[in-house]
C-alpha cells in the first residue's frame, strides 16, 4: 500500500527514524556504549582509589627506600621540608596527571566506539533486514501483479529464509484456493449463462414480432418461468455450494445412525410416489463429528440422485455401519449404472449424465459435488461402485469419532 | 438461405428459429451433435448455428467433421453459439473450422445480424444490400423495390427473392430451392415452390414491367437483369 505523508509525497519506506535499522543500530550503539563507559569508569574508578588511597611514599614498607634517597642526597631526614613529604608530593603529581591522562583517553575512547558502533551497527543491521526488504517489496510486487510468484529468497538455512519460505507456502495456498475460486465463478457463469439466453432470445424475438399474438406472448412468458426456476434453483445450489465450501463449519458429536434414520424417514413419500422401495439396514451408534445439517443434506442429496435414476418397482437401498476407523453410508440402486468414464466424472461440478432431462427438473448439476465436499470437509470421502445395467452404489465414508 | 440450428436448449432453439424464419431463411433444428452431423450431412445448409456444450458430439467435434468431410457443394458456415467465452475457447472453435463465435446471452438482433454477414461472404458481396438491374433488396432491413416502387413481400418470398438475387443470371432448379429456402418441413412433392415463384413475379412485374423470372422448362428458374436504373 502506498503510504502519503502529508506533504503528499508518495513513500514506500516507513519513517526513517521509526525504522527497525535505525532503532537496531541504537540501541546496539548505546548497549555497547553503555558496557564500555561500565567498564572503563570502573577502571577509572578503582586506579583512583589505588593511587590516593595511601601514598607509597608514607609506607613503611618503603622506609629504606626513603632513607636511601635521603642519605644519597645528603640530607638528613630531619632538618628543612622532609624528604617523604617531597616524595608524597611528588607522587601525588604523578597520579594526578596519569588519572587525567586516563580520563582524557578513555572520554576520547568512548566518543570514538560510540561513533565506530553506530556505523558497525547501521552496517550490520541493513545486513541482517536487507532479506526482509527483499521479502516486502517482492510480497508488495506479488500482492500487485499476480500471486503465481514466489520470493524463493535461497541463502543459509535461517529465521529468515524460514519466514520467506512460510510466506511463499502461503502464497502457494492462496494461489490454489484463489485459482480454484475463480475457476468455480467462471463455470457458475457459464451455467447461468444457457438460461439467461433463453430468455433473452425468446423476448428479443416475441417482442420483435409486430404479429405476435396474446398465445405468443404467453409462450414466451412461460419460457421465461422456466428459465427463471433453473435459474434460482441453480442459485439455491451454488450458495449451499460456497457455503460448504468454508471450513469453518461446525463440528460437533453426531450419531451418523439418526443422521441416516431420519433422511430416510425423509424420503420415504418421495420415494412413494415414484413408486420406489425404500429399505434400510442401519447398524445402532454411529459416532462422527462434523456438522449434522451438512451430513444430512449429502445423504439426501445420494437418495434423490437414487430415486432418480430408478424406474419404478426397483429398490433402494440405504445402509450405514462402521468399522473400527470409519463410519460409512452407502445409498445402492438399481439404476442404469455409469460407464467408467462417467464414474470419473460424476462428482465433478455442473456435470450431468443427461442434460437435457437434468435441465427440465431444474437440477444444477453441482448435487454430486456437493456430497463430495461434504465428505471432505468431515476428513473423509465419498466412493462409487457402479455397473451398466446392474446399478450403483454410492458410500460416504467419515472417521469414526472415538472418546478418548 | 438455409440454416440448422443446434442445441440442446429446446426452449432457445424454438425461439431463435422462430426469429430466424421471420427474417426469410429456412430453418432446420437439432437438439444434439450427432442429429446436427447427420442433418448436415444430408442438407447443403447454408449456414449452421452450432452450440459448443451438448450431449453426444459436442459442438468442436461436428465442426471437425463437417470441416474434415464435408458435404458436397459449397461448404456451409458454421457460426459458434456457446456460454463459454475464455479466449481458449474462441480460438480453439475458430481453430476447428468455426467462421464466427458469439456467446451467450446474445441479443437477437446481433445474431440475425451475424447471419447476415456470414451469408454475405458466399456471393462477394460487401454490404447488405443486393442489387439486380431496379430490384433492390436489403437484407437487413427487409425492405424490397422495384424501379423505386415498394413490394410488400412475405417471409418466404423475400427468401426467395433473395437466392435468385445471390445467383443472378444462373438456371436454379426446383431442388435448389427446396435445399436453400424451403426447410425440412417441406413436402417434396409438393407444388409450393411453383406457386410462390408465381406469386413473386406476379408482385415483381405490375402493369407493363418485364418479368424478371423466367421458367425454364425442365430445368428451373432464372432471375434476369432488366438492366433498368433501380430508382
Amino acid at each position: 500500500m502506498i503510504v502519503r505523508d502529508e506533504s503528499g509525497v508518495a513513500s514506500w519506506a516507513p519513517n526513517r527514524l521509526g525504522s527497525i535499522r535505525t532503532r537496531l543500530t541504537l540501541l546496539y550503539s548505546i548497549l555497547l556504549f553503555g558496557l564500555a563507559a561500565i567498564m572503563v569508569g570502573g577502571i577509572y574508578l578503582s586506579l583512583s582509589r589505588a593511587l590516593s588511597d595511601e601514598p607509597l611514599s608514607r609506607d613503611a614498607r618503603y622506609g629504606d627506600l626513603i632513607a636511601a634517597v635521603e642519605s644519597a642526597s645528603g640530607v638528613s631526614g630531619d632538618d628543612a621540608l622532609p624528604v617523604s613529604d617531597r616524595l608524597v608530593a611528588f607522587e601525588g603529581e604523578v597520579n594526578r596527571r596519569a588519572l587525567d591522562q586516563l580520563r582524557t583517553y578513555s572520554v576520547t575512547a568512548l566518543v570514538a566506539l560510540f561513533l565506530g558502533s553506530l556505523a558497525v551497527g547501521w552496517y550490520v543491521a541493513g545486513l541482517v533486514l536487507r532479506p526482509i526488504g527483499r521479502i516486502s517489496s517482492v510480497a508488495r510486487e506479488i500482492s500487485a501483479t499476480d500471486l503465481s510468484r514466489r520470493i524463493d529468497l535461497g541463502g543459509p538455512d535461517d529465521e529468515l529464509r524460514d519466514l520467506a519460505d512460510t510466506f511463499d507456502d502461503m502464497l502457494g495456498r492462496l494461489d490454489v484456493a484463489f485459482e480454484s475460486q475463480r475457476r468455480f465463478v467462471q463455470e457458475a457463469s457459464h451455467e447461468l449463462r444457457n438460461p439467461l439466453a433463453v430468455l433473452r432470445a425468446n423476448l428479443d424475438v416475441v417482442m420483435a414480432d409486430p404479429n405476435a399474438d396474446t398465445d405468443d406472448f404467453r409462450a414466451a412468458g412461460e419460457v421465461a418461468g422456466r428459465a427463471a426456476s433453473r435459474m434460482s434453483a441453480l442459485v439455491d445450489d451454488l450458495l449451499l455450494y460456497a457455503h460448504h465450501e468454508r471450513t469453518d463449519s461446525r463440528r460437533e458429536p453426531v450419531d451418523a445412525a439418526i443422521v441416516v434414520a431420519e433422511t430416510v424417514e425423509d424420503f420415504g413419500a418421495t420415494a412413494a410416489a415414484a413408486g420406489i422401495v425404500l429399505l434400510h439396514e442401519i447398524a445402532p451408534e454411529l459416532p462422527v463429528v462434523g456438522d449434522p445439517v451438512a451430513l444430512r443434506r449429502a445423504l439426501a442429496n445420494l437418495l434423490s440422485n437414487a430415486i432418480r435414476v430408478s424406474d419404478p418397482t426397483c429398490r433402494v437401498r440405504v445402509t450405514a455401519g462402521q468399522d473400527a476407523e470409519m463410519v460409512w453410508m452407502s445409498v445402492l440402486d438399481d439404476g442404469p449404472g455409469l460407464s467408467p468414464e462417467d464414474q470419473e466424472r460424476v462428482f465433478q461440478r455442473f456435470w450431468r449424465g443427461d442434460r437435457a432431462s437434468a435441465r427440465e427438473a431444474g437440477r444444477s448439476g453441482l448435487g454430486l459435488a456437493i456430497v463430495r465436499q461434504i465428505a471432505e470437509a468431515h476428513g473423509g470421502q465419498v466412493t462409487l461402485r457402479s455397473t451398466i445395467g446392474v446399478g450403483s452404489t454410492f458410500t460416504v465414508w467419515l472417521p469414526r469419532f472415538v472418546d478418548s | 438461405m438455409r440454416i440448422l440450428l443446434v442445441d440442446d436448449e429446446a426452449d432457445l432453439v424454438d425461439a431463435i428459429a422462430r426469429g430466424l424464419r421471420r427474417n426469410g431463411y429456412a430453418v432446420d433444428t437439432a437438439l444434439d451433435g450427432d442429429e446436427a452431423l447427420a442433418k448436415a450431412t444430408w442438407t447443403p445448409y447454408d449456414l449452421i448455428c452450432l452450440d459448443i456444450t451438448m450431449p453426444g458430439l459436442d459442438g468442436f467435434e461436428v465442426c471437425r467433421a463437417l470441416r474434415e468431410n464435408p458435404p458436397e457443394g459449397v461448404a456451409p458456415r458454421i457460426l459458434m453459439l456457446t456460454a463459454r467465452d475464455t479466449v481458449e475457447e474462441r480460438i480453439r472453435g475458430l481453430d476447428v473450422g468455426a467462421d464466427d463465435y458469439l456467446v451467450k446471452p446474445f441479443a437477437f438482433d446481433e445474431l440475425a445480424a451475424r447471419v447476415r454477414s456470414l451469408l454475405r461472404r458466399d456471393s462477394g458481396r460487401t454490404g447488405a444490400v443486393l442489387m439486380v438491374g431496379s430490384l433492390l433488396l436489403d437484407t437487413a432491413t427487409h425492405d424490397v423495390s422495384r424501379g423505386g416502387r415498394s413490394l410488400d413481400l412475405t417471409a418466404k418470398e423475400f427468401a426467395l427473392l433473395r437466392y435468385f438475387m445471390s445467383r443472378p443470371g444462373d438456371v436454379v432448379s426446383q431442388e435448389d430451392l427446396l435445399d436453400h429456402v424451403w426447410d425440412e418441413h417441406v413436402d417434396p412433392f409438393t407444388n409450393t415452390v411453383r406457386v410462390t415463384v408465381g406469386t413473386l413475379r406476379r408482385k415483381l412485374s405490375e402493369g407493363d414491367e418485364l418479368a424478371i423470372i423466367e421458367t425454364i422448362v425442365g430445368s428451373g428458374y432464372r432471375l434476369l437483369d432488366d438492366g433498368a436504373d433501380p430508382s
